[in-house]
């Protein structure tokens, strides 16, 4: 199941990672994926905020999502993220190095469609980042893109 | 009668008797016959013809009986007699009611009177008027002059009131009872409720045994003359050897029916209790009841041993005493059950106080009050979490056990909800207790609840092994053969008799049968209270618990982030190395940058959670000297922000842990000054004295809004504020509002730490912020000692 075609421009992923050197590991995973992808980064939640609402269910193939933010947490911006009809049924992936269930419950209990634990071993760390984006690049059917009633056109 | 009735119709004692297996048949009420020592005349209301007198009436009347009757009452007592007796007629009540109506002499046929002053009473029974006549003057009138009752009552109400114990009571009634009546021996009788009688008192000639305690079976006063007692005031028998006289006749020829004789002082006695006096050598006697809420509660019963005159006055006199007694009896008893009570709530409280301690109810009297103090039991046992504790006589532990199911189904099977059971005959409900029927005939239990190992308590009676003084053994009712075959004789000794009465245990009294039932209430209610206080504990165990956790994961997350960059780091420098690239300094730097911030993390982990373990040095500390060292830490930092230090006023001095205000206040003089993007910072730190005259010293436990004399703090700045939807987020340990680089970094532990620290000093700490503008951060700090015992409670282990 490969995505349609049209879908290309879709490939973008939102980051939303305060931790340069997580978001670091990130780049090196996109860097060596056999397919270019476009990482956009946001360093806190309202940056993510932002940018999800200026065009986010167009631009954005899915979003990564750490839990620990400087401001908002990571939880409180998806279960906010959720409440957006536009923006409901963006795939939220959480990469975070809570390992806590209640945490994890939580996250999967607002709406979030997986939940990895970044370990401490960089090799697997990177391993883990691959597969997120293999998977959710390649053998994902998205959701389809939402009309919403005026939509300004944000050329990527 | 009632059908079945074997003895004829109409009956006579004197021609018919008694025979053993219908003496509860007796017709007493009836007897057909009177005693000797006086007349009967049964009359017609209507015309006072008489209808029946006494065979004996010549004696008096001169007359043979067959001439009396159908005299009129004028003709037979003279016309002035006549005249008295027709007003207490017209005046009085008289139904069942016997009233004084005359003394007077009986005219003669033969002209003038008889010379002997009769004493007449009149009374109605069954539509019948009878008027009984007995010869007055037989000896002195006993108390004072007739009719002085006032200080005979007064006397004697004073003395009742004035006894402490039923055993006194008793015995201040036995002793009045022999002075007004002057016979030999005067007692007080009390039916147990198995009708069984015991001598609670008596008073006696000086040579007569005291038959106190003896105890009687209830076929010796057999339910036909316990139900006349219920009916009449007193009861004479000056000779209970005298003949008897018939009526005649002896049906009345107007109702058909035998003569009601209830009522009659002169009624014929049994010939079975005559009998029985006989063998006892009483030749008269005197009888009251005493009647507690109409019931027969027991009697006076005086004896002579020889045969005694008993006039009018002097009956009237012992009636009153019995009517005195029976007002006073249940006065006497409840000031009995109220002493008995007061003694049993005392007991149980005492054994519930040490029960607070550790939850086990003490059984046994040493060192302190336990249960067998309390109600009267020859054993105790509890059953507490299926441990067994006894004291005094009990059954084994194995007997118990097989007991407590047996009783913990039949109290959940109990239609009431008291869930309490008592039995004097434990073995006849519960065969295998014929077992052990000498430790345990009387069992008292009650459980806590219905489940099947709730607290079962349980008090033991040994059979009636007491030995009661039996007078006579009950179980051997010596049989004589007379006249008219086997005939019941009384029992011909009353020498002692060691009787147990197989499987009966004394009987549990309504007062501790209630006691039990309150003790069951004062128990569960201590253990809800621990259960409640449990389940208190519970919750503040599950919430620190809850904490530790969030902590634990707080801390892995934040200190695997330094971690994560470390191996990364050294991963590629690896594969640099592999592949012959030259070393990147870079790499080495983030590598030194991420092991020193992974320290920082540690320390203040350490720091954060020794805060909440240490206790507090109370001292009173002048806070301005504090703060300048606080800011002398800073140091450098504060100089590199130029930022300024307002301080409005000396500030106070405090009761306080000085070092630890010291990092409070570093702590929020250097996140003013931290975030902060004004060209001209400043931060202002002062204090505000919360003050109420009508105000005493604060209480250790009270909160800071209670005490009035904490000192408000406050830390003000002009920097970048923190915004209302991060309120929350704000003392959490590690959490940073902003980026990790973002306004000089940090732990994130700051304000954590100094939330923990104030609240050590049951303080409190908030903020008031507004995004852009500032903050203040306020905090209060107790202005005297608070309780140090609160403090130094958490000594680290």
């Amino acid at each position: 199941m490969r995505n349609d075609p049209v879908d290309a421009e879709r490939r973008a992923v939102l980051v939303v990672e305060d931790s340069d050197d997580d978001f670091d590991t990130v780049v090196e995973a996109a860097g060596r994926a056999p397919v270019p992808i476009r990482l956009v980064r946001a360093a806190n939640a309202d940056i993510a905020q932002e940018l999800l609402t200026l065009d986010g269910s167009s631009l954005f193939a899915f979003m990564l999502l750490d839990y620990n933010l400087p401001g908002l947490d990571g939880l409180t911006f998806l279960q906010q993220v959720r409440r957006n009809p536009l923006l409901a049924g963006m795939p939220a992936v959480i990469f975070t190095s809570s390992a806590n269930p209640y945490e994890r419950d939580a996250f999967y209990g607002a709406g979030a469609n997986a939940y990895h634990v970044k370990q401490v071993q960089h090799s697997d760390c990177l391993r883990t980042v691959d597969a997120i984006f293999e998977y959710w690049l390649n053998r994902v059917a998205l959701p389809g893109r939402p009309a919403p009633p005026s939509r300004q056109q944000r050329s990527p | 009668m009632t059908a079945g009735n074997r003895l004829p119709v109409p009956y006579s004692i004197k021609r018919h008797g008694i025979s053993l297996s219908n003496c509860d048949d007796e017709p007493v009420q009836t007897p057909g016959c009177i005693q000797a020592h006086g007349l009967l005349l049964a009359l017609r209301p209507a015309d006072l013809v008489v209808t029946q007198a006494s065979e004996n009436c010549e004696r008096w009347t001169a007359l043979p009986v067959d001439q009396v009757l159908g005299k009129t009452l004028s003709q037979l007592v003279g016309e002035a007699a006549a005249h008295s007796i027709q007003r207490v007629i017209s005046t009085q009540a008289l139904d069942g009611n016997p009233c004084y109506a005359v003394t007077a002499r009986l005219p003669q046929p033969a002209g003038g009177t008889s010379t002997v002053d009769m004493d007449m009473t009149v009374h109605l029974a069954d539509g019948v008027l009878l008027l009984e006549m007995e010869p007055s003057g037989r000896g002195p009138p006993v108390v004072g002059q007739d009719g002085d009752y006032f200080s005979m009552v007064r006397k004697t109400i004073g003395r009742l009131k004035s006894t402490q114990s039923l055993a006194e009571f008793c015995e201040v009634v036995a002793h009045e009872a022999r002075s007004i009546t002057g016979l030999d021996r005067s007692m007080v009788y009390y039916f147990h409720a198995d009708d069984s009688g015991e001598v609670m008192a008596d008073a006696r000639r000086e040579d007569l045994p005291s038959w106190r305690g003896l105890r009687y079976p209830a076929a010796d006063i057999p339910r036909p003359a316990r139900e006349i007692f219920k009916k009449i005031g007193v009861r004479p028998l000056p000779d209970a050897q005298g003949e008897l006289c018939e009526m005649v006749p002896l049906l009345n020829p107007d109702t058909q029916r035998p003569l009601e004789m209830t009522h009659c002082a002169l009624r014929g006695a049994s010939v079975m209790y005559t009998e029985y006096l006989q063998n006892m050598g009483v030749a008269a006697t005197l009888t009251m009841p005493i009647l507690r809420d109409g019931a027969l509660w027991g009697l006076i019963a005086c004896h002579h041993y020889t045969p005694k005159a008993l006039p009018y006055p002097l009956r009237s006199a012992a009636e009153f005493l019995a009517q005195i007694t029976s007002l006073e009896i249940a006065q006497a008893e409840l000031r009995e059950h109220l002493q008995y009570r007061l003694h049993l709530d005392a007991v149980h409280l005492a054994v519930l106080a040490r029960a607070a301690g550790d939850g086990e109810l003490s059984v046994a009297s040493q060192p302190a009050p336990g249960l067998l103090d309390g109600i009267r039991a020859d054993g105790v046992a509890v059953c507490q979490s299926g441990l067994w504790l006894t004291a005094g006589l009990t059954p084994d532990e194995q007997q118990l056990v097989l007991l407590a199911v047996w009783l913990r189904e039949r109290i959940d099977q109990a239609p009431d909800r008291l869930l309490t059971f008592s039995t004097d005959g434990l073995a006849a409900v519960y065969p295998p207790a014929s077992a052990y029927a000498a430790l345990a005939s009387g069992v008292l239990a009650t459980v806590l609840s219905r489940h099947a190992d709730s607290t079962l308590i349980l008090w033991f009676r040994g059979e009636q092994m007491q030995t009661f003084n039996w007078a006579g053994n009950p179980q051997e009712k010596p049989t004589a053969v007379g006249p008219q075959g086997p005939r019941l004789t009384p029992r011909r000794s009353f020498d002692l008799w060691q009787e147990q009465v197989r499987g009966r245990s004394p009987h549990w009294k309504k007062v501790e049968i209630e006691a039990a039932q309150k003790l069951r209430r004062m128990v569960m209610e201590q253990v809800v209270q621990r259960a409640e206080r449990l389940a208190e504990a519970n919750v503040q165990l599950a919430s620190s618990n809850a904490e530790l956790d969030a902590f634990a994961y707080v801390a892995g997350h934040d200190l695997k982030e330094p971690l994560r960059g470390i191996n990364k780091y050294v991963h590629r420098l690896l594969e640099d190395a592999k592949a012959g690239r030259p070393q990147d300094a870079d790499r080495l730097e983030w590598l030194l940058r991420l092991t020193v911030r992974m320290d920082t993390l540690i320390d203040a982990l350490l720091h954060y959670s020794r805060v909440g373990r240490l206790s507090l040095d109370y001292t009173d500390t002048d806070l301005g000297p504090v703060l300048a060292e606080a800011v002398e830490m800073l140091g450098a930092r504060l100089a590199e922000s130029r930022a300024e230090l307002r301080v409005p006023r000396p500030l106070p001095v405090a009761s306080c842990d000085r070092v630890r205000v010291r990092e409070v206040f570093s702590n929020l003089v250097s996140n003013a000054v931290k975030y902060n993007d004004k060209d001209q910072p400043w931060v202002e730190v002062g204090y505000i004295l919360v003050q109420d005259a009508s105000a005493a010293r604060p209480r250790p436990d009270s909160t800071p809004d209670e005490a009035r004399d904490d000192t408000l703090f406050y830390v003000r700045d002009n920097g970048i504020g923190i915004e209302d939807r991060h309120q929350d987020r704000v003392f959490a340990i590690f959490k940073r509002l902003h980026a990790q680089d973002a306004f000089g970094g940090g732990s994130g532990a700051g304000l954590t730490i100094a939330r923990k620290m104030v609240e050590q000093h049951k303080g409190r700490i908030w903020f008031d912020s507004q995004s852009g503008l500032g903050t203040t951060f306020y905090f209060t700090l107790p202005g005297k000692h608070p309780a140090k015992g609160a403090a130094h409670a958490q000594r680290p282990g």
